[in-house]
């Protein structure tokens, strides 16, 4: 029975990993690709988020910060030593791997939502503080390569490099997410985020385990911000550390499931194409129409259904099709 | 000894919940610990555990020092517990809960996987283990939290009313599973309400009365101590009880 479920699970991957590899050869226009790109880039930040915020339960409200240092250390080292960006992203690795700590360290000492505070408080203080430093191109920001040097530049004219990098990159994440959630460091981070003190009691290094699922999230977050950032070839505070990136990213992992693997990519494959849809339509004056459908998603999701898409999908499905664990 | 606990007091403000309590614990004992609702002998078990830090005294696990230890020292150490209220994982399955426990002792999934499911087997978990733990009753959360620390690997139990709410049919398989696990070397030290539990299993009870120790000794001599008698039915019960004399 249990076999028949994995088997199944496995198939339902394959289907979708062929889908994605062929959406840019069905859909050949630019919007469409653009699309795609734009939902592998959001599904790639939701599915690091996912993995401190879903699978430890540490629901962290300013994710944008790790985002934004991915963006423009990228475009730091190509406008002040003329590297490719490219060589900046294992250094934004780094510099988020330290803030990851810095915030990680003395707000894993309490419990409750004193991290989600601490998080969403650093982000904005990084931002203010970015939008006024010269080095940083203050509030104008910062621009990546015109007119590419080489192909280690990253810069194409059509999106169809940048959607199978992007691909890639996802299917990295959630390899690595897969092995994570099975690892003890998976059971862990599971235990954590459904009781501390009984985790505790079985010997789980509750700290310890907080803050090495927000060190490997925040890493895959920076590489995320990185890829806009190449992709984009430009980042200013509010794309980079704004609050919506942070906000994107929570929502649309809750949209689908947080604390599952496939839930953020059905939360991406959701939101993106219905935020570009609010957008097209209704243009510049219906640029407050993306806050109105977090708010609306986040309202729903309360009321209803606080597992996401993935939860309703195990309770109201026919229970041959649900995924296994549930209870009849 | 296993576990010495040496006048361990436990303050909140002005507050006394434990004052100078002591307990020694030999390897293969099962103790209970009594005492009517706000006694103290929760807070004691929570210094036991690691959970409290007590105010004053100190407590020692084969021959060290864990008066202030963590709780996941404790449960490095070989000292396990339950809870009151069962705190299990709602949305890991009963196999996803005991392997948590089985990975302390085996870092490996195969290998925690392994033991887990030898635990739930001996706990009597297996037809359910690929049920999420939200799904069980109260008695099937009561043994899985047993199976999820005896995952671990323990020396010493504290199991805090861990036989409660059970029907006496449920009761009976519980006391038969603490007896088996009992005999597979592992000390006991429980607290409970149900006399049956503690008649049936101590050999040893400690009688707690706002926040002191009243009475130690074997179940059935302490039963019958009229300060004991006193503590749980109320002032003069106890001196009825001294008039009488001791039963026979």
């Amino acid at each position: 029975m249990k076999e028949a479920t994995t088997s199944k699970i496995a198939w339902g991957w394959l289907a979708l990993a062929a889908v994605f590899l062929v959406y840019p050869l069905v859909f050949q226009s630019a919007f469409f690709r653009d699309i795609g790109v734009l939902l592998l880039l959001a599904a790639i930040s939701a599915s690091a988020w996912n993995i401190v915020g879903g699978y430890a339960g540490q629901v962290s409200v300013g994710h944008g910060m790790f985002f934004g240092v991915g963006a423009y250390v990228p475009l730091m080292v190509f406008t002040h030593l003329g590297w490719p960006p490219l060589l900046g992203v294992p250094i934004a690795i780094v510099v988020v791997l330290v803030l990851s700590v810095i915030v990680g360290m003395p707000t894993f000492r309490l419990q409750g939502h004193y991290f989600s505070m601490a998080t969403l408080a650093v982000a904005e203080l990084i931002r203010l503080l970015v939008g006024t430093w010269d080095f940083a191109g203050a509030a104008i920001g910062l621009s990546g390569p015109a007119i590419p040097r080489g192909w280690w530049d990253l810069t194409f004219t059509s999106e169809l490099p940048y959607y199978y990098i992007f691909l890639g990159v996802l299917a990295t994440l959630l390899l690595v997410t897969w092995q994570v959630q099975r690892s003890r460091f998976g059971y862990y981070m599971r235990a954590v985020k459904a009781g501390e003190r009984a985790a505790k009691s079985l010997g789980v290094p509750v700290r310890r385990t907080k803050l090495f699922a927000l060190m490997l999230s925040a890493a895959f977050t920076s590489i995320a911000g990185s890829l806009y950032a190449i992709k984009t070839g430009f980042v200013d505070p509010e794309s980079g550390f704004g609050i919506l990136v942070s906000v994107q990213m929570l929502i649309i992992a809750a949209l689908g499931g947080a604390g599952t693997l496939i839930g953020p990519l059905i939360g991406a494959i959701i939101l993106i194409p219905l935020q570009t849809a609010t957008n097209t339509w209704f243009g510049g004056g219906g640029s407050g129409l993306t806050y109105i459908l977090y708010g609306g998603i986040i309202v729903l999701l309360a009321r209803f259904e606080p597992g996401g898409l993935v939860e309703l999908w195990n309770t109201y499905a026919p229970r041959r099709w649900r995924s296994g664990s549930h209870a009849p | 000894m296993l576990l010495e606990a040496k006048n361990v007091a436990k303050h909140f403000g002005e507050f006394r919940a434990v004052a100078d309590a002591n307990l020694t614990v030999a390897e293969g004992d099962v103790i209970g610990l009594i005492g009517p609702n706000g006694a103290g002998k929760s807070t004691f078990f929570n210094c036991l555990a690691g959970d409290t830090e007590p105010t004053a005294g100190t407590i020692l696990f084969d021959g060290q020092d864990v008066t202030n230890a963590s709780t996941e020292t404790h449960a490095r150490l070989g000292i396990g517990r339950t809870f009151q209220v069962p705190a299990t994982f709602e949305d890991m399955t009963i196999l996803e809960n005991v392997m948590v426990g089985a990975f302390m002792r085996h870092p490996g999934r195969a290998d925690a996987r392994a033991h887990a499911e030898k635990i739930i087997e001996m706990t009597g978990l297996r037809e359910h283990a690929h049920l999420r733990a939200r799904s069980l009753g109260t008695p099937g959360r009561k043994r899985l939290e047993i199976a999820r620390v005896l995952a671990t690997g323990p020396r010493l139990m504290l199991l805090d009313e861990a036989l409660a709410g059970l029907t006496p049919g449920e009761l009976q398989q519980a006391i038969t599973l603490v007896r088996r696990i009992h005999e597979t070397g592992v000390t006991l030290v429980i607290v409970e309400h149900i006399m049956e539990v503690i008649m049936t299993l101590t050999a040893r009870v400690l009688v707690f009365n706002q926040g002191h120790v009243i009475a130690s000794g074997k179940p059935q001599d302490v039963v019958k101590d009229p300060l004991v008698i006193e503590a749980y039915l109320g002032h003069g019960h106890g001196k009825r009880a001294r008039k009488r004399g001791p039963a026979a």
